[in-house]
């Protein structure tokens, strides 16, 4: 199981890409938990979750973050935000993937 | 160009870092998550307010209408009471909310520094009279009160705890038991200073510290009112999500306090049947300036929805029942516009026209100032009439502005979408997709 989490101001915009992730997911047949949170709601998401992606209008949260995540030895990055004005579910299912392998 | 050259560069390299610094900034952050916590109160509240007032002339002939206000003459105190126990002492629910975010952010005892600035807030803010508190301080006037009552009780914790002035328990007694004894020297600590402070102020000036606090704050909290404060702090949220950095996150953050302060002194003034003092509220600025998002970027929005380019086309109709609830980073991020040269103009341009218009129409008058808070994600057309009473007035004001920012998009979304236009002609032509990079440059 595969646990993703999405963040931004109030959990909005990324909650509609949630929707297309898990699309994508099913369609792989990638069994997966994905959610999206405000940024508020991120330290207590961090420690359940294995990776959290930042909508690319919170980008000046990613240093410190980061840097909380890293605590538990997660990664935090910075959704493409060409693929997050699309809402491409794939592409960000993606780097949510490529990332926990890295 | 070259002024556009370097207004990116300034935003780029000067403000957006500055911005990020605040937005991470934990005491603004605590604000702005902490007001959160009021907020549901706060809607809810003032609904039943303007239940308690009926949009009818008090000789109405509309049946209607006239069992309306017959009802509420009959129940009133009745029918208010919900609305004083909610957005009547607004302040108690910010003060614990700021002071429970800050705490979170310090990894410190929440409910502790929650009820500690709660405690802090009532002595100096609700000097008790035969067993009752009064609560004229618990509403708009105390919201500043609140918010320093939090950061004071919660940092004073803090210092003590970094100091360790504390009382010491050994290592067997369980966590819960020592960490209700951590709260006993900050306890006494306000005592012994933030009450000394009230009686100084109330024994030499005849004030209470809210009072005294909003005094302060006063010359703020009216230049607010301002066009030039308003269109200030609108620049500065598009400057920011021009650079695709979410403005409002920072700087509604910021205003959230003045916000609360003015929509708080128009209800009272309402309930009280006096004339409206604020102009600048929070349905001021979602519902007239930022109609569908940061850049009013609804018009935008519709205009794309009809594009002949493939690209705007499915953008624009993705981002529609966003936009539709003020959510607009779709657009933002898909058409894009964030560093989008073309659209700079009418995104900056559009809110500013926005403002003034709704400036001049509520200030003369024309259109009702608000007095209700509603959820930021109400469709613009509705929340203005709700922020308003329910007044029609406002959702046409809303609509009025709306065909404005059309018009004022057109023209830019029309060379931007021969752009896009062009470039999916030669992406067709050629049949090799190369991207080209962000930035200025279309990508499809």
């Amino acid at each position: 199981m595969k646990k993703i989490f999405l963040c931004c101001s109030a959990g909005m915009s990324t909650s509609m890409l949630v929707k297309k992730m898990k699309a994508a997911a099913a369609e792989r047949n990638l069994e997966t938990d994905i959610i999206a949170v405000s940024l508020s709601e991120f330290d207590e998401t961090i420690t359940e979750y294995d990776v959290c992606l930042l909508g690319p209008q919170v980008r000046f949260r990613h240093e410190d973050l980061a840097r909380q995540a890293a605590e538990y030895g997660k990664k935090v990055a910075v959704i493409d935000s060409m693929a997050y004005g699309m809402m491409k579910g794939d592409q960000v299912l993606d780097q949510a993937l490529a990332l926990l392998e890295g | 160009m070259k002024l556009y050259d370097s207004l990116i560069k300034f935003v780029e390299q000067k403000l957006g870092p500055v911005a990020g610094k605040l937005g991470s900034q934990r005491h603004i952050g605590a604000l702005r998550d902490g007001f959160l916590v009021a907020m549901p109160f706060i809607i809810v509240g003032s609904f039943i307010l303007i239940f308690a007032n009926p949009p009818f002339a008090a000789d109405t002939t509309n049946t209607f209408g006239r069992i309306w206000l017959d009802f509420v003459a009959a129940h009133r105190a009745t029918i208010v009471m919900p609305w004083t126990m909610s957005m009547g002492i607004m302040s108690l629910f910010i003060t614990m909310g700021v002071a429970q975010s800050l705490a979170k952010s310090y990894k410190m005892d929440q409910v502790g520094a929650a009820a500690l600035s709660v405690m802090t807030f009532l002595l100096v803010a609700a000097p008790e009279k035969g067993w009752a508190l009064p609560l004229n301080h618990f509403g708009g006037t105390g919201i500043f009160t609140a918010l320093l009552s939090a950061y004071y009780s919660v940092e004073l914790t803090r210092f003590l705890k970094e100091r360790n002035i504390t009382i010491r328990m050994p290592e067997q007694v369980p966590p819960a038991i020592a960490a209700s004894f951590a709260l006993l020297i900050p306890v006494l600590t306000i005592f012994l200073t933030a009450y000394p402070l009230s009686l100084f102020l109330q024994a030499n000036f005849g004030m209470q510290i809210p009072d005294a606090v909003m005094m302060l704050f006063s010359p703020l909290v009216s230049a607010s009112n301002s066009l030039p404060a308003i269109i200030g702090a609108l620049l500065l949220c598009q400057l920011l999500w021009f650079a695709g950095i979410h403005g409002a996150n920072i700087v509604v953050g910021i205003l959230s306090p003045i916000f609360l302060t003015n929509i708080a002194g128009n209800a009272a003034a309402y309930a009280a049947g006096e004339p409206l003092p604020n102009l600048f509220t929070q349905p001021f600025w979602d519902f007239y300036i930022f109609i569908g998002g940061a850049g009013a970027t609804l018009a935008l929005v519709i205009l794309m929805s009809f594009s002949k380019a493939t690209h705007l086309r499915s953008v624009g109709r993705m981002s529609a029942l966003p936009g539709l609830f003020q959510i607009n980073e779709p657009v933002m991020f898909g058409a894009p516009v964030v560093m989008n040269a073309t659209l700079f103009l009418p995104f900056v341009l559009a809110p500013v026209v926005n403002a003034v218009i709704a400036y001049i129409a509520v200030n003369t008058g024309l259109v009702d100032r608000a007095i209700a808070v509603t959820p930021w994600t109400t469709p613009a057309l509705i929340g203005a009439a709700w922020g308003a009473g329910w007044v029609l007035k406002a959702s046409i004001l809303t609509a009025v502005l709306m065909v404005i920012d059309v018009l004022i998009y057109y023209p830019f979304f029309k060379v931007y979408e021969k752009q896009v236009l062009a470039e999916e002609n030669a992406v067709a032509a050629s049949q090799t997709v190369a991207p080209v990079e962000g930035g200025q440059q279309v990508t499809a």
